[in-house]
């Protein structure tokens, strides 16, 4: 396990570097001067020095990857050019909003996929199982955008059919209202939340299909467990490290469908705030917020490997038996 | 019987060898096995109908969509305009029957990217050096945690909104996840005995991999790039919306959706359309996929078996006729009677 965790650092840290490289260079290709573009139309040519000097831009390239990087480690993302407020406390706030987002619609995600997998692959008869691949299907080929909008016209407040939930924004006074805060998510929430879970719901029911015909249910049902008990109890469990890592990879898929949530919500989340900077070619933000990102999702991406290794009793005595599969 | 290499009679056969069937039949067995069942049947009229629009809106659509009226903005579904119009007086089903040339471009690049991508990787992964392959599987573990979005983030800055930003992304993306789901059948048969014997026999590496290691995965890479190729619609459908995909002025069908955002409030039956054409077309791309693996694959296809085995038989059949008429007129016809039936 030791060993593993090094490797996984070791690459976790450089997958990081060249994803930063990568988007250094990425931004360094875009033609136009930054600072003449912050200076405004009509500066005067040593104001835009006066600017380049203090964006460090006159730097050579390998310089300005340094400083950019050192100053990111000690948690300075750089100010905005067009607001020249700190990014470090801007993706603060907006977290707040993201990240309880990205919770929410991943238990939705659950909670929808894992129980229908279950049941779709336990069920009988021939027409209830291509009944559940259709709603498998169907599920996950629901254009984000467009859940969003139907669940706007059934369930908005004011406009929908049946209005019940704000459809638009974030309380002004954020989680000081909890309700509210809550209320406004539930909506976001679900449109993400039900695709990611169609995709859950596929992965649950072919993984707990090949375990149920593997001789482990068997087994249990040998030992006088039904066939459901079996399968949940015995199943369930087998099928669980490989359950983990689609589901961690779903959840990278997940970020698409959230940034397009919060345009179509009106929630001044991290994704927006992305896409707005994205949009206005602010450079200093849109290097941070992208590595920032990155960053976090290599992060899952090794939590969830850490993860399927910890639950995975197989790779227990892996390392006495020199099985170190990767 | 001894032939020498000279005076062997000239069999005048074809370059099929028995037991093959050739490339159209087989397509023939296998669109008809597919026809059969109903997932595959509305999956190949699906995307027929796709394929079909795209070319008729290269030349004709009910209103061509450079054509915009700034008194007919916003317009209610009419004769005219079968689904209205949109803000600046576009015929919004021209718009959507265009936008599906776009997609089917934008679908088949970035198949073919990630199935190009995902063969090179898997070709790694199979490496016998395992540097080589150990490397390069650690190394896609790492990056399949990147989503689609940030690397389309990341090349949309310079480049700004456009197909490419698209296509590189979504066949980046599919590509790593190809690899790593191919991966382990791709190990399964380059161990096998017939992956051995080529390699003692001198093949090389390459041609193992081309002749021996890819039908092996067919099954599987045609689930994977089909499902790839429904993903893509929808990433682009997201992009678009998040201005990083098609730029504005090309029609496609996230565009069509991002215009039907707008809808919301004026007739919201309207904005029904694009999200169902979008939807249909990706079901049907799952189910296209699952049905090809299920007809391409003999294993599992009797009717592709036993088509394949009556081309043999009649292929072989031929082969003894042209045989013993070749024999026959050299006057060997005992002998080649004989040999046929060795053979």
């Amino acid at each position: 396990m030791a060993r593993f965790l090094m490797r996984r650092l070791v690459l976790f840290i450089l997958a990081l570097i060249g994803i930063s490289l990568l988007i250094f260079l990425a931004l360094r290709i875009l033609p136009g001067d930054v600072a003449a573009i912050m200076a405004g139309l009509d500066a005067p040519p040593e104001r835009v020095d006066r600017l380049r000097r203090q964006m460090g831009l006159d730097r050579s390239y390998p310089r300005q990857y340094l400083d950019w990087i050192g100053d990111f480690l000690q948690g300075d993302l750089g100010r905005s050019i067009l607001t020249n407020r700190s990014i470090a406390s801007q993706v603060g706030v907006r977290a707040q909003i993201t990240f309880p987002l990205i919770l929410l619609g991943l238990a939705v995600a659950l909670l929808l996929g894992i129980p229908l997998g279950c049941a779709a692959a336990l069920a009988r008869s021939p027409r209830m199982q291509s009944f559940s691949h259709m709603v498998a299907i169907v599920g996950g080929s629901v254009p984000a955008l467009w859940s969003g909008l139907l669940l706007i016209m059934l369930f908005a407040k004011g406009s929908g059919l049946i209005g019940l939930l704000p459809s638009q924004g974030f309380p002004a006074l954020g989680w000081a209202q909890p309700g509210q805060a809550l209320a406004a998510l539930i909506l976001p929430a679900l449109s993400t939340g039900i695709i990611v879970g169609a995709g859950i719901m596929r992965y649950t029911r072919s993984l707990l299909g090949d375990m149920l015909s593997s001789g482990y249910v068997d087994m249990g049902m040998a030992c006088g467990m039904t066939r459901t008990q079996a399968a949940l109890r015995i199943g369930l469990r087998l099928a669980s490290p490989q359950l983990v890592s689609v589901i961690g990879l779903t959840m990278a898929e997940m970020i698409t469908g959230v940034m397009v949530s919060e345009n179509l919500f009106a929630l001044p989340g991290l994704g927006s705030m992305l896409i707005t900077d994205v949009g206005n070619r602010d450079l200093p933000a849109v290097q941070s917020e992208l590595l920032l990102l990155a960053a976090f999702f290599l992060f899952l991406g090794l939590l969830v490997d850490v993860i399927h290794r910890l639950i995975d009793p197989r790779f227990r005595g892996a390392a006495r038996q020199e099985v170190v599969a990767l | 019987m001894n032939w020498g290499h000279e005076d062997r009679p000239h069999l005048g056969l074809r370059a099929t060898f028995p037991g093959q069937l050739g490339f159209f039949g087989r397509m023939r067995v296998v669109l008809s096995s597919m026809w059969r069942k109903a997932s595959g049947r509305y999956s190949l009229i699906v995307l027929a109908i796709w394929i079909l629009v795209s070319l008729v809106s290269r030349f004709w659509t009910p209103v061509p969509i450079w054509v915009t009226d700034g008194y007919r903005i916003w317009q209610a579904p009419s004769r005219a305009h079968l689904l209205g119009t949109d803000g600046t007086g576009a015929d919004i089903l021209s718009w959507l029957m265009a936008g599906s040339a776009t997609n089917l471009v934008i679908s088949l690049l970035a198949v073919l990217l990630s199935g190009v991508l995902g063969l090179l990787l898997v070709m790694a992964m199979v490496s016998r050096r395992s540097g080589v392959s150990q490397t390069v599987v650690v190394l896609v573990d790492a990056l399949i945690s990147l989503p689609t979005v940030l690397l389309a983030l990341i090349l949309a800055v310079p480049l700004g909104p456009s197909i490419a930003v698209v296509v590189v992304a979504c066949g980046f993306g599919y590509g790593l996840n190809l690899a790593r789901i191919v991966r382990p059948q791709a190990l399964l048969a380059a161990e096998s005995d017939y992956v051995r014997s080529a390699r003692h026999s001198g093949v090389g590496s390459f041609r193992i991999f081309c002749t021996h290691l890819v039908p092996n995965v067919i099954p599987v890479l045609c689930v994977q790039l089909s499902m790839s190729a429904g993903t893509s619609v929808l990433a682009e459908a997201g992009l678009t919306y998040l201005g990083v995909g098609v730029p504005s002025g090309l029609p496609s069908w996230g565009h069509s959706l991002t215009t039907s955002v707008k809808f919301i409030n004026v007739f919201p039956l309207t904005v029904l359309w694009p999200g169902l054409v979008v939807t249909m077309v990706v079901v049907a791309l799952n189910l296209f996929g699952d049905a090809l693996r299920d007809a391409i694959d003999p294993v599992t296809n009797p009717r592709l078996r036993a088509a394949v085995a009556a081309a043999g038989r009649s292929t072989l059949q031929s082969v003894r006729q042209e045989t013993s008429a070749c024999l026959e007129a050299s006057g060997h016809a005992s002998e080649g009677d004989n040999h046929v039936a060795e053979y």
